[in-house]
């Protein structure tokens, strides 16, 4: 579970629905229901957002020191104050929705179906960010592509927060944090490679921040820690190695091949759970 | 970002006004639009605590600056 979360989550391909999926298809005596899951869960995202914090240790020094001489100064002058503000901006539209929408929220992980047609639609939604990218594209060069779109630190704080309002719809399982946060950024105008940078860096606070609040409550469960902890771990480790492949991808990659692998799978799932093939 | 004194001590209000809902909501006073009825809400106390931290640095950025 903790590999399948860690190298789903960076992924854009949902690692929250698969997290809901996996155990129903295949059986596993996980249940969705009970309280410990959303705090298992929870602590799988911690070990994700650890291996991203150490991915990006030195921008992270840079960005919080920027975000309080920006903050005491009442002026950004660097680029890395410029992104913490920036990514302070993207995270209060997830925030927000996530603390008020909780409880529906959590309703909907208990469900295998919905999480299936969301993946559905996650796919669709992948498929359309790369659509209106290649109409942006029109008249040049694959090369010359990423060379003209911006880097995360140039985008606009409205972009900022659509892109931190895309982040909010994660919270469906089957839609990924990742897969919409990249095509927000997209349609910001970031290159490939700076919109998964930007998605990456954006999901840390929230991960982290929800992690704060949910893993105490699963320590109050009385599950079994050291094996969730190694659990963890691997997640950890998974979403290192798959941030790095993520971010050589999309020096020429596109959202397309993982749009048609969470179509393909979101609709093999659901025939799966109906017609218990 | 355009500045002005009066933008300013808006945002350093509303920002005195998420302190008080997030203290209302750590005490458990403030029930609204949480999950159980009782009790303290520490997570929507941590959101209002970041929002208004996000409303004081905005206020300070609104701030026009001395030269």
């Amino acid at each position: 579970m903790g590999l399948l979360q860690g190298a789903s989550e960076l992924f854009p391909v949902s690692s929250l629905g698969h997290a809901v999926l996996v155990p129903s298809l295949l059986h596993w005596s996980f249940k969705q229901s009970d309280p410990s899951f959303v705090p298992f869960l929870v602590l799988l995202h911690l070990g994700t957002a650890t291996a991203l914090l150490l991915l990006y240790r030195e921008q992270w020094v840079a960005i919080v020191r920027g975000f309080f001489a920006a903050a005491i100064r009442g002026q950004m002058k660097t680029e890395s104050e410029r992104l913490a503000m920036l990514l302070l901006v993207g995270t209060i539209p997830a925030a927000v929705l996530g603390v008020f929408l909780e409880s529906r929220i959590k309703s909907l992980f208990a469900s295998p179906d919905e999480a299936a047609g969301f993946l559905v639609l996650n796919g669709g939604l992948m498929l359309g960010f790369e659509l209106m990218r290649r109409r942006a594209e029109r008249g040049l060069s694959r090369s010359e592509q990423e060379s003209h779109f911006a880097e995360a630190e140039r985008i606009s704080f409205r972009a900022a927060a659509l892109v931190g309002a895309c982040q909010a719809l994660a919270f469906l399982p089957g839609i990924s944090r990742s897969g919409v946060t990249i095509g927000g950024g997209l349609l910001a105008g970031l290159r490939h490679q700076e919109a998964a940078r930007f998605s990456f860096l954006l999901a840390t606070p929230v991960i982290l921040g929800a992690g704060i609040v949910e893993v105490p409550q699963l320590f109050s469960t009385g599950v079994p820690v050291a094996e969730y902890l190694a659990a963890a771990l691997l997640s950890g480790i998974a979403a290192y190695a798959s941030a790095r492949f993520l971010l050589r991808y999309f020096r020429s990659g596109r959202l397309d091949p993982y749009g048609w692998y969470c179509i393909g799978a979101g609709l093999i799932s659901l025939a799966l759970l109906h017609f218990s093939l | 970002m355009t500045r002005s004194q009066s933008v300013s001590v808006a945002l350093g209000a509303l920002g005195v006004v998420f302190i008080v809902v997030a203290a209302l909501y750590a005490l458990g006073v403030l029930q609204i639009l949480t999950s159980s009825t009782s009790g303290p809400h520490y997570k929507h106390a941590v959101l209002f605590v970041v929002l208004a931290v996000a409303s004081f640095v905005a206020a300070n950025f609104a701030r026009p600056k001395t030269a």
